[in-house]
């Protein structure tokens, strides 16, 4: 994946700033990627490459500790995330179902995101809310007991969201050019 | 200096140091026990191919002989119906995930799998399991060494002699059915920063890296 | 040593006065418990959080909110605790903002403490039944839940006013090896899965050479379908930390980790608050509570993989590697963490601790089986009416778990099984109901304790789906470092998928149970061992299920969505409703000429909206197994 300008100058800046609060003791390996993955959102090559050279361990075993880990990505997340638990309970009342209910609804498969990385979709093995099964957790937010039919409600939200904030900005854009006109 | 002692393998007196590994002590005395993963001077075995197995007097179960230090008076059985049974389904397991055809193979004749299905009498051909094989492509990115993924047992011995040799460029990445060797990024090894010391290339022990003739 | 302990007892009555004079302070006035962990969240506590601070606020009320934990009732989140000064203690369920605006203007406000939306008094009183009044009351009996959901898990003097750290405090009057003789004798046996019984690990691990050591505890709860360590962290953290000191004492740590799956980020930072309030106390850090005993915490936080709650693995992940196992022994008592001696103990196990040090070995012997003394907590799920967090003693039966405590099967469909101890555990069948729970009891029956999930299924549940679904996450979740667990299990689930998909051939079962012989005995870690449980119960007590799929290409359960069809029973479909055409996300649901509806089956995806939309009244949609061929029912 190419990186776009001033990329590469941020995620120098946020690896150092990681690596300055961790310290560079190899116990804080995963502390060190999960931090940079919470600033980045993911774990771009250049970052691991950083963290190597910080900590002393060969690049490659950056990478496996980065592809072992379900947590790591290796690339930008969507805006949104949402994430299809899958456990036992969760399973056995349809998460599978919802799953591919989303799948459906976003024309991507489980692990991907949509072209304009508004959405990115992912299973969780438990999220530990067995007993509101079916659970999907939409950005920070547990939503229990979904339904199939709850998944176009979840989108549509989003979709209302996103739409009236583009009207908010459209209004303003408006309001700027008349007061630049009557300026 | 550690203590001498005696332990018996198949029947066969042996004075081994006590303490070394049970894998090492049998293979130095001419007795066979399948093997692929094992590093003599690795002081944690990995203990991941899960092919020499024996059975031990007092011990319920079959054990690994890589993880299993002698001590003085040990009975140990090569062969047995459960060793043997445990063995056959590890070495078929392994087939599943391997690409067969061994005609066309650079390491035809000297393969560990082909030596383990010989001393044990096994098939080099999937029985009653099915085959998990994906396309894998094979690197020849260096010219002179081949990699062919999709022979690979993920014995490790490759990584190993790596990071010994050089600072570490190829190593276990993914996990579960997709854990594999690769490099950093998964680039071709050309571009890993590989130095060509071709140590990987001696201790693999089947046809997953070799020289390209 | 004795000088020391009466230091550590006066420090430790500080406290308590200082924390009980605040508590006190508490009760004179009204307040607002609300359940906020991520179950109670999920339901929608944090709305009815909001509610009651603006609805407070808009009247006036003096009247304290206070965020807790969870206090098991899944089934009724949001739950909220309500006390005013004259009135018991009343806690409701299911409470939504009209709840809790009423709560404020009826309760709060006037003196109505609205009966109709309670759940159960606190305490005993003439008006209504307290939670002991019910049959969930009667058998449960609390231990290490007993505090959950009624205390702040973020105000340490709660904890404390409640005897908290006093079982620290003990401790540390007392030598070592006695506090370790005394969970030896309470015979407590670690609530991770196995039941190794706790005192002898710590024993060992105080023998073994070395001057430093470490204690680790296990709160990677990733046994899909176990939310117990979850609702302990979050609800009560002190307990945990204090179990957690206990054991540093006991066996010569001074530093100790709490390894938290990154999936739990409000336990997380529940912990870290309890962490740092510890701290500030001196009840934890150098010196604690005035003794010579130094002792700290980090947390380190997982990162997605269930193998990590291996113990070897775990450490492999906190030295800063990826979490593959390794060949034990050595054990971590011996040689662990940067191979030095180091105990790792589960949420559960240590939670116990405080309880045993405080009350002794023989009350904690007295609850349970001779074999398994203490309680046991089980997170009930899947088709029980009363879903949650129940604590037992152990020797309960399975029947009186789902029958009495958690009020029998939703839906008035039948029981099927039960699943015990997840991946690694087993269905158990309606024979095996009356079994008395213990570790050996479960081993027995083949199933496991393991970390305490307990989903119950019922006739629409399919066993072969079931164990197909443990096969796909153990799959998931392995490492791939040995070859039975990597390349077994995916033969296993390649079968198991092609049995689902009424594929299989009658020799399957076969290899299915010769390959769990092999993949048992023959894997390095306890992940790969017990991977074929579910597997193994299923056939056992289910082999009818597996041979419908096999020979009849049908589904029993109506489950496997390869073996059925959604049809629309045209004698119960009604002309004046189209609910299920509207929810069809593929155009397959249409309307005949008759005006009643059909289904395109070609069309059809079996994304289940239609049968959930069909209103109850007509119930016209249904499953049919074996599926029929498309075109076959095209009678519009």
């Amino acid at each position: 994946m190419e990186l776009m300008e001033g990329e590469l100058e941020k995620i120098t800046a946020e690896v150092e700033q990681v690596i300055k609060d961790q310290g560079t003791e190899r116990e804080r390996l995963i502390p060190i990627l999960q931090g940079v993955q919470e600033k980045l959102g993911y774990l771009p090559k250049e970052a691991m490459k950083k963290v190597a050279e910080a900590v002393e361990v060969s690049e490659v075993e950056i990478y496996e500790i980065a592809t072992f880990y379900n947590q790591f990505r290796l690339n930008p997340p969507g805006k949104h995330q949402i994430k299809v638990c899958m456990g036992t309970a969760c399973h056995m009342t349809g998460g599978n179902i919802i799953m591919e209910s989303f799948e459906r609804r976003l024309d991507i498969k489980e692990g991907e995101t949509t072209p304009d990385r508004e959405f990115s979709l992912e299973r969780v093995a438990c999220v530990g809310c067995c007993a509101l099964a079916p659970v999907v957790v939409v950005d920070e937010n547990v939503e229990a007991k979904v339904r199939p039919t709850r998944v176009d409600g979840i989108l549509l939200g989003f979709d209302m969201e996103k739409k009236a904030a583009e009207k908010e900005m459209q209004k303003a854009a408006s309001e700027q050019k008349t007061q630049e006109e009557e300026g | 200096m550690a203590n001498s002692v005696t332990i018996t393998i198949d029947g066969k007196q042996i004075s081994a140091a006590e303490g070394d590994k049970l894998l090492w002590v049998a293979l130095e005395n001419g007795i066979y026990i399948p093997h692929l993963c094992g590093i003599k001077e690795k002081e944690k075995p990995d203990a991941s191919c899960r092919l020499c197995f024996v059975e031990v007097e007092g011990m319920a179960n079959p054990v690994t002989s890589c993880t299993l230090p002698v001590t003085d008076g040990m009975v140990v059985k090569t062969r047995t119906e459960r060793v043997d049974r445990l063995i056959a389904t590890g070495f078929e397991l392994l087939l599943t995930n391997h690409r067969l055809g061994c005609a066309k193979c650079a390491k035809n004749g000297s393969c560990q799998l082909q030596k383990i299905a010989k001393e044990r009498g096994l098939k080099l051909r999937l029985t009653r399991l099915r085959s998990v094989l994906k396309e894998m492509q094979t690197d020849d990115s260096l010219g002179s060494v081949a990699f062919d993924p999709s022979r690979c047992v993920l014995c490790g011995q490759c990584v190993w002699a790596d990071r010994k040799e050089n600072k570490g460029n190829i190593g276990f990445i993914r996990r579960g059915i997709s854990r594999k060797v690769s490099t950093f990024g998964e680039v071709p090894l050309a571009e890993s920063g590989c130095t060509r010391c071709g140590k990987c290339v001696e201790v693999c022990p089947v046809g997953a890296l070799v020289k390209n003739s | 040593m004795s000088v020391l302990g009466t230091d550590t007892q006066k420090t430790y009555q500080e406290l308590k006065d200082q924390a009980v004079q605040a508590v006190e302070g508490l009760n004179t006035k009204s307040y607002v418990l609300v359940g906020t962990a991520t179950c109670g969240r999920a339901a929608g506590a944090l709305n009815v959080l909001e509610t009651f601070r603006s609805e407070i606020g808009k009247h006036n009320v003096d009247a304290e909110i206070i965020e807790v934990g969870c206090m098991g009732h899944c089934y009724a989140e949001p739950m909220v605790i309500v006390y005013k000064p004259g009135f018991p203690k009343i806690c409701y369920g299911s409470v939504d903002e009209g709840i809790a605006t009423r709560l404020v203007t009826d309760f709060l406000v006037n003196d109505d403490p609205c009966f109709d939306f309670a759940m159960a008094a606190l305490e005993p009183n003439d008006f209504f039944p307290t939670f002991e009044d019910f049959p969930r009351g009667v058998y449960e009996q609390k231990v290490v839940l007993s505090d959950c959901g009624l205390i702040a898990p973020d105000d340490i003097e709660q904890y404390i006013a409640r005897d908290g750290y006093g079982g620290l405090a003990k401790a540390l009057s007392k030598e070592p090896e006695r506090v370790i003789t005394e969970v030896k004798d309470s015979n407590l046996r670690g609530r991770g899965g196995a039941g190794f019984p706790t005192g002898v690990k710590w024993e060992i691990c105080r023998n073994a050479e070395g001057d430093t050591k470490y204690v680790i505890c296990n709160a990677d709860e990733g046994d899909p379908g176990a939310f117990i360590d979850r609702a302990l962290l979050e609800s009560n953290p002190h307990q945990l930390i204090e179990g957690l000191a206990i054991a540093a004492y006991a066996i010569g740590a001074s530093q100790g980790y709490i390894y938290v799956r990154a999936e739990y980020p409000l336990a997380i930072e529940r912990l870290k608050t309890a962490i740092g309030q510890a701290r500030e106390k001196g009840i934890i850090g150098n010196s604690v509570m005035g003794s010579n005993f130094s002792f700290d915490i980090k947390i380190f936080q997982g990162s997605g993989a269930f193998v990590c709650g291996e113990e070897t693995a775990l450490i492999a992940s906190i030295e800063g590697n990826a979490g593959i196992p390794n060949h034990r022994p050595p054990f971590p008592a011996v040689s662990g963490l940067h191979g030095k001696p180091t105990i790792i103990n589960n949420v559960k196990t240590l939670s116990y601790i405080t309880h045993i040090i405080r009350n002794g070995a023989e009350w904690f012997k007295s609850i349970g089986t001779p074999g398994t003394p203490g309680t046991a907590v089980f997170a009930l799920a899947g088709k029980v009416v009363g879903t949650g967090l129940v604590e037992v003693p152990m020797g309960t039966t399975i029947r009186t778990l789902i029958y009495d405590v958690a009020d029998g099967i939703k839906n008035e469909k039948n029981f099927k099984a039960v699943q015990i101890g997840g991946p690694s555990g087993g269905c158990l069948p309606e024979s095996s109901l009356d079994l008395p729970i213990d570790f050996d009891s479960l081993q027995q029956a083949g199933a496991m304790m393991g970390s305490g999930g307990l989903v119950v299924l019922d006739e629409e549940d399919c066993m072969v789906e079931i164990a197909r679904f443990f096969l796909e996450f153990t799959q998931n979740e392995s490492c791939g470092k040995c070859t039975f667990c990597r390349l077994g299990t995916k033969q296993m689930l390649d079968i198991l998928t092609d049995i689902t998909k009424g594929k299989g051939k009658l020799e399957d079962i076969d290899l299915l149970l010769e390959l769990a012989v092999d993949i048992k005995a023959g894997s390095l870690c306890a992940l790969g061992k017990t991977a074929p449980n579910p597997v193994l119960t299923t056939i056992r007590f289910f082999r009818d299920e597996y041979e419908a799929h096999i020979t009849e290409g049908r589904c029993p359960a109506l489950m496997c969505k390869e073996l059925i069809t959604y049809v629309i029973d045209e004698k119960k479909c009604s002309k004046l409703c189209d609910a299920c055409i509207g929810s069809c996300p593929v155009e397959a649901v249409y309307t005949r000429s008759d005006m009643l509806k059909d289904i395109y089956l070609d069309k059809c995806v079996k994304c289940d909206n239609c049968l959930v939309t069909c209103l109850p009244l007509y119930q016209a949609v249904i499953k049919v197994s074996p599926p029929i061929e498309a075109g076959g029912n095209q009678n519009g």
